[in-house]
């Protein structure tokens, strides 16, 4: 199974430290932090009732993954990552996603045989990579003040009792209303 | 890579911060394991230290003494010297002339420290011979200094931010913790992780209403109406306790006098709120055997907030939440250092340790501490009433420490007209900002993180913050700038360090006495009254029901509710509430130089409007539009938010192209004198060539980024 990180309602109050840290810990070039260069793969969303950060949920079924036609998307390390130099930018993955947790971002590029590239920029497909390339996990869950980030794992889903127990736990504020 | 510790320059949640330093350049911050944090940081504690580095997004650091010789003319860079004969030969000509009440100070609830404001006040006191100085305390919790002082004995939050999350019933009124506090924000999810009940008096569904057990969305501008039929209700349904309030309190018949016709039927009309929910939210909480009001600017900012503020104290007095831990009551404080402003005497009325300037007995004792004759015995003015008092001709200088009152302060175009008559604008800073562009003389200071300092956080504590990297630039640390204005003038000051300052004051003061240094190095925590060094300092007031009135009791207090000065009216029919944004702080000089916090949310900011008044007006969301109120005309974006009330209509105050002072009513409270920043009434009128309004929200920006640019480095 898949890992994900798994954002609880109840304890998100909206203060976007989890954006901040995700934009940070995924720099599009090589530019200093800025407005171009400023891509937070997860976003906090507020509705009329629940505030919640909103990403990937890593699908073991992925739709994303059958999805692109220049195979970018992979399976790997259980996780679902985009190949950024395969990815033609294409969209597709956009509309296939149900959780709305893949975004085209813009980022500069330099002419290459076989890119779509104009202007010096490239559109690519991006999503929450749950930070495998950072030795200390997902950079969100690590600064969130309230932890309503945690990462949900083979492990973790591996212990029924873990799974199953919030189905008799008491209903939450939220539950409730 | 080396570790420094601090304290966040930001909201008063006091979190300790570990610095990560790398050859005199600031890579990064972790959570440092606070009193009060516990190692969480906020958007603003892990990323607003870029600043530091003078990244020039918004507006350069200063880094030269600047002088304007003529008004009207260009700023010049000078020596410090020069800048400081050109300064202080203006206001000691000005003191002769006009006397020392003719001069207005500030001292600074910001990043600058409890020592500085401490020499701002001796400066204000000792050297000018006025108390015309005050602090941002006057725009955010100055009624909840005022009214707890006369029902308790104490302005401050009675119990710490720690005990929040053991009491056992929460009373949230006008208080948006998630956006001004997040450390506190987390404090009340703990609460209710552990099963306490949560309240919400809110006229918006904000985050903490999500938890709520109960959320009464009461009409702005109803708070003491609302208050006092929770009091009706608490004594006709017998819910208060009787002998606490025959042992530990005063002018019960009074109070119940008062509130007797504020039946929450009566107070429906007013409130908007069922009875019946009202009745609940008053149960709930005299039924809590532990139960603590939070409150915030949504009590404060009003023209009848004082008389709130003791209405809610008389709450927890008639309840028994008083005296113990994990109830009470608890003004958060909003920014970083408005608790120790406060402490140090930056305020009109009260000389550091708050002794009153009218209690002749500290004024001996200050004044020959400070080695002077006397000390004025009368109250100086407070920032509101600055304008007025320039008006009328009685203030020629002012002399700003550390605030952006051109950003901060209400009705900015009335506020600009009289801070051009003044004679002597001196501001002491650390980046240009609007109120800069109007000096004659800017001295530029040392910030945050280039200086030592003791801050003071929302719950009385205080807490030391070390140097982390040496200021670049020909800049002075802020204690060191009025040392060298004080000699200039005639009366020698001079210190090594903040110690010596610090030193100095907790000999002046019984409340912080056995505050050492030594006893707040590192993560050392010390709340005040701390009376003796072997004394470990109060987390909470008011052991054994003994309050610090001058009669040991509590006070009751309620008053007859008055509506907000400005009504809704056919050409202005909604109801402007200024709130807060939670990446950036105060004037936005320091997080609006910060890349991250910068690039989350930046000009023109956001009018926050319910769907159905955005429909009535013909606004798109997202859309740039006009809001306009009787004083000004801004430019803004429309966010349609189902969380806010119809009716009323929410921006945050630190924008420049947005700004939401342009608009709001100079109208204060009329004894703290605090404006009613939360009711304006106001226009949203679409703008039908939206490229036109976003090319003038970019081409207007940038004017304004250049001109302050070319000034601060001139």
């Amino acid at each position: 199974m898949n890992r994900f990180v798994n954002a609880v309602p109840d304890k998100c109050i909206g203060c976007r430290t989890c954006e901040i840290a995700c934009a940070m810990a995924h720099p599009c070039s090589d530019e200093e932090i800025g407005p171009q260069n400023f891509q937070p793969r997860l976003i906090v969303e507020r509705g009329g009732k629940i505030t919640v950060p909103v990403l990937c949920r890593q699908c073991d079924d992925a739709a994303c993954v059958k999805a692109c036609p220049a195979n970018a998307i992979i399976f790997t390390d259980d996780t679902v990552q985009v190949l950024q130099e395969k990815c033609l930018g294409c969209k597709t993955c956009v509309a296939a996603c149900p959780y709305g947790a893949m975004n085209i971002v813009q980022v500069p590029a330099e002419p290459m045989p076989g890119n779509f590239v104009s202007h010096r920029m490239r559109a690519i497909a991006q999503k929450c990579d749950l930070c495998i390339h950072r030795a200390e996990g997902p950079a969100c869950i690590s600064v969130c003040p309230t932890k309503a980030l945690h990462l949900v794992d083979r492990k973790l889903m591996a212990s029924p009792r873990k799974r199953t127990e919030p189905a008799v736990q008491e209903p939450t504020a939220e539950m409730k209303r | 890579m080396k570790k420094v510790i601090t304290v966040c320059p930001y909201c008063g949640s006091g979190c300790k911060i570990n610095l990560l330093v790398e050859n005199n350049k600031i890579v990064g911050a972790e959570g440092a394991n606070g009193v009060t944090n516990e190692g969480e940081l906020c958007l603003k504690g892990y990323y607003g230290w870029d600043f530091l580095n003078d990244t020039k997004l918004l507006t350069p650091r200063l880094k030269q003494p600047l002088i304007r010789r003529q008004k009207g003319g260009e700023f010049e860079a000078a020596t410090w010297d020069e800048a400081i004969e050109f300064a202080s030969s203006r206001l000691k000509a000005i003191k002769e002339k006009y006397g020392p009440d003719s001069i207005m100070l500030t001292g600074s609830s910001r990043g600058t420290g409890n020592e500085s404001n401490y020499i701002a006040q001796k400066f204000a006191r000792a050297v000018i011979g006025t108390n015309n100085i005050d602090c941002c305390a006057r725009v955010c919790h100055a009624p909840s200094v005022s009214g707890l002082q006369v029902t308790l004995g104490n302005g401050a939050m009675s119990n710490s931010i720690g005990e929040i999350e053991d009491t056992q019933c929460i009373l949230v009124f006008g208080y948006n913790a998630a956006d001004s506090h997040p450390i506190v924000a987390r404090r009340i999810l703990k609460a209710r992780e552990k099963g306490a009940k949560i309240i919400v008096c809110d006229p918006r569904y904000i985050e903490t209403a999500r938890i709520a057990d109960l959320h009464l969305p009461l009409k702005n501008g109803s708070n003491m109406a609302l208050v006092n039929a929770f009091a009706n209700v608490l004594i006709n349904e017998g819910l208060f306790k009787q002998e606490f309030v025959a042992n530990y309190a005063e002018g019960f018949d009074e109070y119940k006098a008062m509130v007797a016709k504020y039946t929450p039927e009566y107070t429906a009309e007013i409130t908007g709120l069922d009875p019946e929910l009202v009745r609940q939210a008053m149960r709930m909480y005299a039924a809590a055997p532990t139960a603590t009001i939070l409150w915030g600017m949504g009590v404060t900012q009003w023209g009848q907030a004082v008389d709130v503020v003791k209405g809610l104290s008389s709450l927890a007095t008639i309840t028994g939440n008083l005296g113990r831990p994990n109830v009470g009551v608890g003004p958060v404080r909003g920014q970083n250092n408005v608790q120790g402003a406060c402490d140090m005497g930056a305020l009109p009325n009260t000389l550091p340790g708050y002794y009153k300037v009218s209690d002749a007995e500290a004024r001996a004792k200050f004044a020959k501490a400070w080695g002077v004759a006397s000390i004025p015995a009368e109250n100086g003015i407070g920032i509101t009433e600055v304008p007025h008092k320039i008006h009328e001709g009685k203030i020629k200088a002012y002399y700003i420490f550390g605030e952006d009152p051109l950003q901060t302060d209400p009705d900015l175009a009335m506020l600009r007209d009289e801070f051009e008559k003044l004679d002597l604008i001196i501001v002491q800073d650390i980046f240009m900002t609007k109120t800069a562009m109007t000096a004659d003389v800017i001295l530029p200071a040392t910030s945050w993180g280039e200086h030592e300092n003791v801050f003071t956080s929302a719950d009385r504590g205080f807490q030391r913050c070390y140097k982390a990297v040496n200021a670049k630039g020909d800049v002075k640390d802020d204690w060191e700038i009025h040392s060298l204005m004080a000699t200039a003038m005639g009366y020698p000051m001079k210190y090594s360090n903040t110690q010596e300052i610090w030193d100095e004051l907790r000999g002046l003061c019984d409340l912080y006495t056995g505050a050492t240094y030594e006893k707040m190095a590192d993560l050392g925590y010390v709340q005040w009254p701390c009376p003796t060094e072997d004394h470990p300092g109060t987390p909470w007031l008011y052991e054994g029901h003994k309050f610090d009135t001058d009669s040991g009791r509590a006070l009751l207090f309620a008053a007859e509710w008055r509506a907000p000065l400005e009504q809704v009216s056919e050409d202005y029919p909604l109801g402007l509430c200024t709130v807060r944004e939670v990446g950036h702080y105060s004037c936005r000089s320091m997080t609006g130089n910060c890349t991250a916090l910068q690039t989350l949310a930046d000009e023109p900011g956001f009018v926050q409007i319910h769907p159905d008044d955005a429909l009535k007006y013909g606004i798109k969301d997202q859309s740039l539009v006009w809001v306009s109120s009787r004083r000004g005309k801004v430019i803004t974006r429309a966010n349609f938010n189902d969380r806010v009330n119809a009716g009323a209509v929410y921006m945050t105050y630190q924008w420049w192209i947005g700004a939401c002072n342009e608009l709001t009513v100079d109208h204060v409270d009329p004894i703290s004198k605090t404006p009613e920043y939360k009711f304006s009434a106001v226009k949203v009128e679409a703008i039908a060539d939206q490229s036109w309004a976003e090319s003038h929200v970019r081409v207007e920006y940038s004017k304004l980024k250049t001109s302050m640019r070319k000034a601060a480095l001139a």
